[in-house]
């Protein structure tokens, strides 16, 4: 999150559009204080997935969460799936 | 690391390569274009190339958004960024894209207000924290980056904020896609499509790339095993005759995309008529204006910024590479005049360019192109 930020020297997440996949740990109004992976914490605007729920795992990109993650898409199919099947929080 | 390290285990990433070895037909060649810039970062990061077979090839797309920004449209946001009264606010990799008379960096160093924002919400919070001053944020980014500007724009709307402006140079991604696949020296065999601009946009805006061309799509995250899983997915599509849009990235991609996000950037925003894309040229409706009910925040009306037009150094051979014409190393200023460090083509100066990649991860790649490829000849 924002222990990635833009720089000058590496990868500008914004424009690469990456996205950070973080934790909801309490919802204060239309922003989120969110955790990444690394244990970085940051108000998230969550207008654009709401409502949102303490625990749930957002896709933040630029200070926005612009997706959930985790809401596996029906269409995909079986046969595209891993050969092996990944650890808890893959593909469904 | 939950989301990201199961997605990076090596003993998956053999079972998958194995499986695209297999999948692919002796004596055939696959071309595969990975639309955005964040994808070739992964591909070369990851050693994603040396996993494949030497039949299937990556081809870099145009989905770099600071890679295919002209030059005249640095130009008219540092002549904005040079007024007394503002403050200049955009992202990091603007920094060093080079304008014909230099870069934000330099200009910043003369003594302009510019300040490098993660968000464009902090942008807003200088604007909120400075009523004095006219705070300008630099918008870039495709689909997945415009639903923050149009957030902050909401927000600014709502708390009244009027020393805030953008200077908007938001980009789509369908139609630089549909004029690549228009390009008559263009020879791919499928594409990997953008995983996070899918997230907003959803997977529907590619049917028309099986429907009305061909070409089989899969939309993909961007660890290394979802790169490599959605080539897997393309491979099948080829071997199996079929042709269509799958999503690999299904755990943050919707097939619909996300409404909300949707609705806001159709009210904030309208489509330009038209937008020069470096290296691609005019490309009609491929970029984002604001709309009429947003029109107080434009900062080309603000700041009645020039229009001009200024042509790439004639050296630079981007165009060719945006197309997949030629690989960076074949760019015949590439590593010699044109590095990361002194950039004289867009693709060299953000990290997600595919030149910059290229130097960075793809040496090993690099020195064992022939001499003779790098006079630009192409393939």
């Amino acid at each position: 999150m924002y222990q990635n930020t833009c720089s000058i020297d590496h990868t500008c997440v914004t424009c690469s559009d990456a996205g950070t996949p973080v934790r909801v740990l309490s919802v204060e109004g239309d922003d989120a204080l969110c955790e990444d992976t690394l244990g970085n914490r940051a108000r998230v605007a969550v207008e654009l997935v709401s409502p949102v729920r303490e625990g749930e795992t957002l896709l933040e990109h630029g200070g926005v969460a612009i997706g959930r993650i985790g809401e596996a898409d029906p269409k995909l199919s079986a046969d595209n799936r891993m050969p092996i099947a990944p650890t808890e929080g893959g593909y469904e | 690391m939950r989301y990201v390290q199961e997605f990076r285990d090596a003993e998956l990433a053999r079972a998958v390569s194995s499986e695209i070895a297999a999948l692919a037909e002796p004596g055939r060649h696959y071309k595969l274009m990975e639309i955005c810039g964040g994808h070739t970062h992964t591909i070369y990061r990851h050693g994603i190339k040396d996993l494949l077979p030497e039949d299937v090839e990556l081809v870099h797309g145009p989905g770099c958004p600071v890679c295919v920004l002209p030059m005249g449209r640095v130009d008219e946001g540092i002549a904005i960024a040079e007024r007394s009264e503002v403050v200049f606010t955009c992202f990091g990799d603007m920094m060093r894209v080079p304008g014909s008379k230099g870069n934000l960096l330099e200009v910043k160093a003369r003594g302009a207000d510019i300040r490098m924002v993660y968000s464009p919400l902090d942008a807003l919070r200088i604007a909120r924290e400075n009523p004095d001053r006219e705070v300008v944020f630099y918008a870039i980014g495709f689909e997945t980056t415009a639903p923050s500007t149009a957030l902050t724009l909401q927000r600014a709307r709502k708390e009244g904020i009027d020393n805030f402006s953008v200077f908007c140079n938001h980009v789509t991604i369908v139609p630089p896609v549909r004029a690549l696949l228009d390009s008559p020296d263009l020879r791919l065999d499928a594409f990997i499509g953008p995983g996070h601009v899918s997230t907003v946009i959803g997977c529907r805006p590619y049917e028309f790339m099986p429907a009305d061309y061909g070409k089989p799509c899969v939309v993909a995250g961007f660890e290394p095993l979802d790169l490599l899983q959605s080539i897997m997915m393309l491979m099948r599509q080829l071997k199996e005759g079929r042709c269509e849009v799958e999503n690999q990235y299904g755990r943050a991609v919707l097939w619909e995309g996300n409404t909300k996000a949707l609705e806001s950037l159709a009210e904030v925003f309208e489509l330009r008529p038209y937008f020069e894309w470096r290296g691609l040229g005019f490309i009609a409706q491929s970029a984002l204006k604001l709309s009429p009910d947003y029109a107080g925040f434009d900062a080309e009306l603000r700041f009645a910024s020039p229009k001009v037009r200024v042509a790439d150094p004639k050296a630079c051979q981007c165009g060719e590479v945006l197309k997949g014409v030629l690989k960076p190393p074949e760019c015949r200023v590439f590593g010699t005049a044109c590095t990361p460090e002194r950039p004289l083509g867009a693709l060299m100066v953000s990290s997600e360019g595919a030149c910059a990649a290229y130097y960075n991860f793809g040496r090993k790649s690099y020195e064992k192109v022939e001499i003779g490829s790098k006079t630009g000849s192409g393939e």
